[in-house]
């Protein structure tokens, strides 16, 4: 018989198309999971390690030093992970032989989302019979406030993650709606399981930084060290205690260094703000920036200075008020096709 | 040292960028807060404080907050409004000369009060007002119009609808008209701040140009009232 070697383009393209991004089935994914524990035990036993403790960053430095790569792209480079970081999670196919869907909203297109609106939607009517229940027996509403302020509702990437489907922003956004409007609720305390499948814990801001003790130089004077950058320049404060007010900048004092009175103003900030004006000398270095970026670069150092002079409390007080937080705005790119970073070329009609 | 948490900061505050960028956006993300510079919210004990300030206060526990602009401190002397004011008196990104009109400007008031301060006679004096802060902040509210009119274009023509205006609206209307009355309608060799105090002094007392030109703002949307229903917000 003869047997067709070469086939025509046309031939070989007729079921590539409309498929989507390819599936892999259940089986495939797990022979790949067999496969990479084999392999993880065999790299072990190459590297001489123990094949039971040899952990993800082993296994990553052991490719790299087998495999070096020079290619700039990190993600080009040669790779051995779990497959279900590799393999993107996939939904199972959600029809039957028949051709029937399994789920009767299949037909909308985002069968995952409408049916947590839904069942978000039926806690609601829930909670609301629940109180008017509560109202006819003439009982008291709970008034219990969940703490808002601890928690914070997941973002539309990790619902999508939930979902395993894409949402647009608007559908994220009346998600989140519906949820406030069932929290808002006053029995909403029936849900809480429900609901909190939805909220993450926030930690409070201030547990993360360290705040260094004091020092102490030759005359037995308590100083302290602070470095703080704006835009492109970059301080460094160091605060003596029991002093008379006395700041100097790179050699110079403050009134011949800074003229304007509002570069000034800055750098007394801190100072006013915890009201320790004359009590602290304070000397620094700073370079690079301008005028203004100078001074909001001694202001940050001297306040970072200042933490370890006073209680925890006021620490918290200057973050709020602002005097913590490095300044992150800072010259904007010019962009092709514009004059500026904003400003157009003049437009001309012809 | 310093050093590991300085780092661990600028891990933290990297610049955000999301992945499409929009045309107005700021380089803080958008659950920073803004900062609070008043010492003396600070030192209120927590008795005092209602349930919203107490809702507040844990929000801020929580939330990242933006650093303090330049122009922001926390000393007696600055002024929200002052600095607003100066900003927009501005040219060029000359701030210097802006706020050393700006200041020109408060003593030229301070003078003039203190002439007619020392002549008036004794039952008078208390009536005459020195501060110059006071008398900036009374003239700026007596400038502030009502209600605006903006143009809505119907069926090919365009008519002047009366409409509310906000209170950041009223303001900036208030200074806009305050700085070019001044720029424009000045002789020629007249310094801006000798010019700028007349006319403060003149709104304060509820008289002059700017106070005009609201009243006849307000006149006009009395006029155009029957087009008020045009008005869709």
């Amino acid at each position: 018989t003869l047997r067709l070697i070469c086939t025509t383009t046309a031939v070989q393209r007729k079921n590539a198309g409309a498929s989507g991004p390819e599936k892999y089935t259940e089986a495939y994914i797990e022979k790949q999971i067999e496969e990479f524990n084999l392999g993880k035990r065999h790299l072990a036993n190459m590297m001489g390690e123990d094949p039971e403790t040899f952990t993800q960053e082993d296994i990553d430095r052991a490719i790299a030093y087998l495999f070096p790569s020079g290619l700039f792209d990190k993600q080009a480079r040669p790779v051995m992970k779990h497959p279900s970081e590799i393999f993107p999670e996939q939904t199972k196919i959600q029809w039957g032989e028949d051709g029937r869907p399994f789920h009767f909203l299949f037909y909308t297109g985002k069968q995952s989302y409408y049916s947590l609106m839904h069942e978000t939607y039926e806690k609601l009517l829930n909670v609301q019979k629940h109180q008017d229940e509560l109202i006819a027996q003439d009982l008291p509403l709970q008034k219990e406030k969940r703490n808002l302020a601890g928690s914070r509702w997941l973002t539309k990437i990790e619902l999508e993650e939930m979902l395993v489907e894409k949402m647009s922003d608007d559908d994220y956004s009346r998600f989140i709606q519906l949820l406030q409007k069932l929290v808002a609720l006053p029995c909403a305390d029936i849900e809480e399981k429900y609901i909190q499948k939805f909220a993450k814990e926030v930690p409070v801001q201030l547990q993360k930084v360290l705040i260094e003790p004091l020092q102490y130089d030759e005359r037995g004077v308590a100083f302290s060290t602070g470095e703080g950058k704006r835009k492109t320049a970059r301080a460094t404060a160091v605060v003596y205690d029991n002093g008379t007010g006395k700041i100097t900048v790179n050699g110079i004092d403050i009134l011949h260094y800074f003229p304007v009175l509002q570069d000034r103003e800055q750098l007394l900030f801190p100072f006013q703000f915890l009201g320790r004006i004359g009590k602290h000398d304070m000397v620094c270095t700073v370079s690079g920036g301008g005028r203004s970026a100078q001074a909001g670069a001694i202001r940050l150092a001297s306040a970072k200075a200042l933490r370890s002079f006073v209680t925890e409390k006021e620490v918290e007080f200057m973050r709020q008020a602002g005097l913590l937080t490095i300044d992150p705005r800072v010259k904007e790119r010019k962009k092709p096709g514009q004059e500026g970073p904003r400003r157009k070329f003049t437009w001309k009609k012809r | 040292m310093a050093a590991p948490s300085a780092t661990g900061l600028c891990q933290r505050l990297r610049a955000w960028l999301p992945r499409i960028m929009p045309v107005r956006w700021s380089r803080y993300n958008p659950s920073y807060l803004e900062p609070e510079v008043n010492k003396e919210l600070y030192q209120k004990p927590l008795e005092e404080l209602t349930e919203e300030e107490r809702e507040q206060m844990e929000l801020k526990a929580v939330r990242p907050i933006k650093a303090a602009p330049p122009t922001l401190s926390s000393s007696v002397f600055s002024d929200p409004m002052i600095s607003k004011f100066t900003n927009m008196m501005m040219k060029n990104g000359n701030k210097v000369l802006a706020r050393s009109l700006m200041s020109q400007t408060l003593e030229a008031i301070k003078r003039k009060q203190l002439e007619k301060y020392h002549k008036a006679p004794e039952n008078e004096k208390e009536t005459i007002e020195c501060n110059p802060y006071i008398i900036f902040h009374q003239a700026l509210k007596n400038c502030q119009p009502i209600i605006g009119l903006s143009n809505i274009t119907r069926g090919g023509k365009t008519y002047q609808v009366p409409v509310p205006l906000t209170d950041n609206r009223k303001r900036f209307l208030a200074m806009k008209w305050l700085i070019t009355e001044c720029r424009e309608n000045k002789h020629r060799r007249m310094m801006l701040p000798e010019k700028l105090s007349q006319e403060l002094l003149l709104a304060f007392n509820n008289e002059g140009p700017v106070i005009k030109k609201k009243h006849v703002l307000h006149k006009m949307a009395e006029a155009n009232r029957a087009y008020a229903h045009f008005r869709w917000w």
